[in-house]
């Protein structure tokens, strides 16, 4: 139901934007007689509930529709992109766990000191800074300046072929990264702190077990239960690209697919895409939901 | 059409613009004028000797990469990228332009003599050079040009927008019949006379003769059909739209790979467009290729094309408007830079129906847009706004590049730009101006000297202006020219839009019930063709006369432009359009360009660039 809610609401707000699919696909100098033409051979002439059931029916059958101003099947432009869409988003989603849940322990740990103090001032500045800036910075210093990394991600078409250039992927995925880790580790450090006050953390403690077996028995993992949250809410950008940067970087994507798509009104990519991006974000809630029921036992008894 | 740039691109690239800036450490350099004050940086000579071999990469537009190897192009995928950038590349238009920034036909470029024209212009014959041939060998004959003028109308009988430059009535329609004397001579019967020129540069250069006899199936492998049966030509025509609907096949379609030009497409990427052509080595025309590779490289932003281009990975790219005070740095790198302004026309559109205020009466008064042409700032604009980048134009023929339809009086602004001007305009005809307040009409009436009719007294002078929201010029240009408008106490309000919405919305042909709500409109400009007509523009009944604009005597040689004996009508229909204002003309923006000083050839190879025309053939890296 939710999916068909989506699917509604998107379809009118798209067909509410655009009075006339057909003039902004062919331009401001195709004819009427054209324009009439496009319209009336791709159904947009006919009343919009019409065309909602159409476009339901070939849904239905995996049909996704054909964008005219790219010349190829919707199903393959997403296939040809999402790939390597998903590739980049997961690569620095990893990293960015990685690297924030030991730095949010370590900042509740020491929290106040210089170490907290420093990390919090890094963590806010890169959260601050607009991906797109923090991207050409990159390329400037390391790719223009320095000469030492390339200023565009692997241009391979296959998710292979992109792991088989790492080392034209490392600045779109630090600037990914960057960001992610800001905003993830602040998270941990929160929600460390409040179970670092839990008299369980004390109980462990009275036991005799050592810090490092606190932390990383009990702290850690009662502490990661909003990052589970965050990683499943972070399911659809995954797959649905990152816009800054595949345009920074010139790594064609789901998400730059969709920002062109926008700008020509191509209806077929615009409603697939937003489509996916409604199935994934039901997906990632519902995977959040189960990871988090499998981390806490609590939440399973409830 | 002109200027599409995205919201993030520009976004990315002011950024860029400002970040380089700031890393520079030093004030940024000026952009430079070429010596005859019309383009920008200058154009070196041809120089030294040729090394045959060697890979070109070249920038394609970012988010307009060709995507459509059919010349039988449909309107949504009809483009200069898909045309001048890789079609034409492989197969050759019967008319093909000059090498350089001219919009002319250059026979040296062409598959036919001009055509001839008899019986009250209403027949004409066509001469096919006999120089050209296929890569299979067979000559380029009568029945390719045939050929492609069976399966147009074909498509354009199946949907009129089958082919992105169709319009009802001309061409293919204007064919009554076709005939072929003899293997190189196409007559063409039309269903009525029109004007040479106007047949030629803008009618005849539509064709592109393709391979008849390699290309007349309707499957793959299928049997050689009589094309000149309306039935074969359809399912010819269906086959042929439904392979190059395939673009992963491109590079690999036997089909594509018949060609008559110096080029044969040899990689293609469906993701990114991308691709690579190599010499055609069977290519008979004026200038076989040097190179041994072209590759055409797909970007994702103007952004990440000039990184690539300033890190020494492409031998030419553009270089984009908010990057041009980079030019310097870029020749210090060994790049050449020259830009020029593109053939056509910007413009604020007036709404001659919005009844708003008595707004279509007011603007039926030629003082009052000959008033709002001199607010019209064109030599500040081109140095505010253009930061010198862009050259004057008055009418819908711009003094350049200059053509042989270009108007003796194109570079003459018939309103310059005077606030003085303006005032004693509206203060001469009944209106009591108020300068940084509101002119209100107090002399109604149809005199001499009074309003005009229609025109109530206490009327102000206030309406609104939509612009587009892409690219930041327009917007410039806007605001100056409400800040200058406010100086005579015109009040006009103004709303940024995006460009779809601009075209969909506010048309008076094809949005009419939208009439009385919208006053003024820049979605930005038109390219036009060689044979520079405003025909569809602002004759009355035209089909993208967006404002409305009627007027006899524009109607009159607008007509006589395309369908009279004159050659040279559409001269005299510029010049009357400049001095009737249907609309305020805006300066052109140069098109800049940079290439690898390794890199050289005829000069017009590189200045064509400008013109969105690409012809490596010609060019070859030195020793």
């Amino acid at each position: 139901m939710v999916l068909l809610g989506i699917s509604v609401l998107v379809f009118v707000l798209l067909h509410a934007i655009s009075s006339s699919p057909g003039r902004a696909v062919l331009g401001v100098q195709a004819s009427a007689a054209s324009v009439a033409a496009f319209n009336h051979a791709h159904g947009y002439d006919r009343p919009l509930p019409l065309q909602y059931l159409s476009y339901l029916g070939s849904l239905l059958h995996g049909d996704l529709g054909y964008s005219y101003k790219l010349n190829q099947p919707v199903t393959a432009l997403l296939g040809e992109n999402a790939g390597r869409s998903a590739f980049l988003s997961a690569v620095s989603l990893v990293l960015s766990v990685v690297i924030a849940v030991p730095l949010g322990i370590l900042q509740a740990v020491k929290r106040n000191t210089v170490i907290d103090n420093s990390l919090t001032g890094l963590a806010f500045v890169l959260y601050s800074i607009p991906a797109f800036f923090l991207g050409l910075v990159l390329i400037e210093f390391f790719s223009l300046r320095l000469n030492l990394l390339p200023s565009e991600a692997s241009q391979a078409t296959t998710v292979l072929g992109v792991v088989a250039d790492p080392v034209s992927m490392i600045l779109p995925v630090v600037t990914l990264t960057a960001v992610s880790v800001a905003a993830f580790s602040r998270y941990m450090r929160s929600s460390a702190l409040d179970n670092l006050a839990q008299d369980y953390i004390r109980v462990a403690r009275a036991k005799g077990l050592t810090e490092r077996q606190v932390l990383s028995r009990h702290l850690l993992r009662n502490s990661c239960l909003p990052i589970i949250t965050l990683v499943g809410l972070s399911l659809p950008a995954l797959l649905a690209g990152n816009l800054i940067v595949e345009t920074v970087f010139n790594f064609p994507g789901l998400g730059l697919l969709f920002f062109n798509s926008l700008q020509k009104e191509d209806y077929p990519v615009l409603m697939a895409y937003s489509l996916i991006v409604g199935v994934l974000t039901v997906l990632g809630n519902l995977v959040a939901d189960v990871a988090l029921a499998f981390t806490d036992p609590r939440i399973r008894l409830h | 059409m002109k200027r599409s740039h995205g919201l993030i691109t520009a976004v990315v690239a002011t950024a860029a613009a400002g970040l380089l800036a700031a890393c520079s450490g030093s004030t940024a350099p000026k952009p430079q004028v070429a010596a005859d004050g019309a383009g920008f940086g200058t154009l070196p000579a041809q120089s030294g000797t040729p090394k045959p071999g060697g890979v070109v990469r070249v920038a394609e537009s970012p988010g307009a990469g060709p995507n459509y190897i059919f010349p039988v192009t449909p309107a949504a995928n009809g483009s200069v990228y898909n045309s001048y950038q890789f079609q034409n590349l492989m197969f050759r238009p019967l008319y093909g332009n000059a090498i350089g920034v001219d919009p002319k036909i250059d026979l040296a470029q062409s598959l036919a003599a001009l055509p001839t024209y008899s019986d009250g212009n209403k027949t004409v014959t066509i001469k096919l050079n006999d120089t050209y041939t296929w890569s299979d060998g067979k000559k380029v004959d009568a029945a390719d040009v045939v050929f492609f003028i069976d399966v147009l109308k074909a498509a354009v009988k199946e949907n009129a927008a089958n082919f992105g430059n169709y319009t009802p009535g001309y061409f293919p329609d204007s064919v009554a019949s076709v005939s072929t004397p003899d293997s190189q001579t196409v007559v063409l019967k039309l269903t009525k006379a029109f004007n040479p020129e106007f047949f030629l540069q803008n009618q005849l250069s539509l064709i592109t003769p393709m391979p008849s006899t390699v290309w007349n199936v309707a499957s793959t492998g299928g049997a050689h059909l009589d094309f000149t049966q309306p039935k074969n030509a359809k399912a010819i025509y269906d086959y042929l739209a439904k392979q190059a609907g395939q673009v992963a096949t491109y590079a690999t379609n036997p089909l594509w790979q018949t060609v008559d030009g110096p080029w044969r497409l040899t990689a293609y990427n469906a993701n990114t467009s991308g691709l690579t052509m190599k010499p055609n080595e069977k290519y008979t025309g004026p200038q076989k290729a040097q190179i041994a590779e072209l590759q055409e490289v797909a970007f994702t932003s103007e952004s990440a094309q000039f990184s690539q281009l300033r890190s020494g990975q492409l031998e030419v790219g553009a270089v984009p408007f908010t990057d041009l005070a980079q030019a310097p740095t870029l020749q210090q790198k060994g790049y050449a830079v020259y830009g020029y302004p593109s053939f056509g026309f910007n413009y604020v559109v007036f709404n001659f129906h919005d009844s708003t205020g008595h707004f279509d009466k007011i603007i039926a008064q030629s003082y009052v847009r000959q008033a709002l042409a001199h607010l019209q700032d064109e030599p500040g604009l081109i140095k505010g706004v253009f930061r010198t980048a862009a050259v004057p134009s008055y009418g819908p023929v711009p003094a350049v590049p200059k053509t042989e339809f270009t108007p003796a009086d194109a570079s003459t602004n018939p309103y310059p730009y005077s606030i003085d001007a303006a005032s004693k305009l509206l203060s001469s005809h009944g209106w009591k101006v108020v300068p940084g307040g509101q002119t209100t009409c107090t002399s109604p009436g149809t005199g001499a000297n009074q309003c005009g009719a229609g025109i109530p007294a206490g009327t102000p002078l206030t309406w609104n202006i939509y612009y587009g929201n892409q690219p930041a010029v327009i917007e410039q240009q806007v605001t100056a020219l409400i800040s200058a408008a406010k100086q005579v106490g015109i009040t006009i309000d103004s709303s940024s839009k995006t460009f779809n919405y601009l075209i969909q919305n506010f048309s008076v042909p094809s949005a009419p019930s939208n009439n009385d709500k919208w006053a003024m409109m820049d979605f930005g400009g038109f390219s036009v063709s060689n044979y520079p007509t405003t025909n569809q523009i602002f004759n009355t009944t035209g089909s993208y006369n967006e404002g409305g604009y009627s007027n006899a005597q524009a109607d009159k040689l607008i007509q006589a432009s395309v369908f009279g004996s004159d050659r040279n009508a559409v001269a005299t229909e510029a010049s009357f359009l400049s001095k009737d204002v249907p609309a305020i003309f805006q300066p052109n923006v140069d098109s800049v360009y940079a290439w690898s000083g390794k890199l050289s050839g005829p000069p017009g190879s590189f200045s064509a660039l400008s013109q969105y025309r690409l012809n490596p053939e010609y060019w070859y890296f030195k020793q």
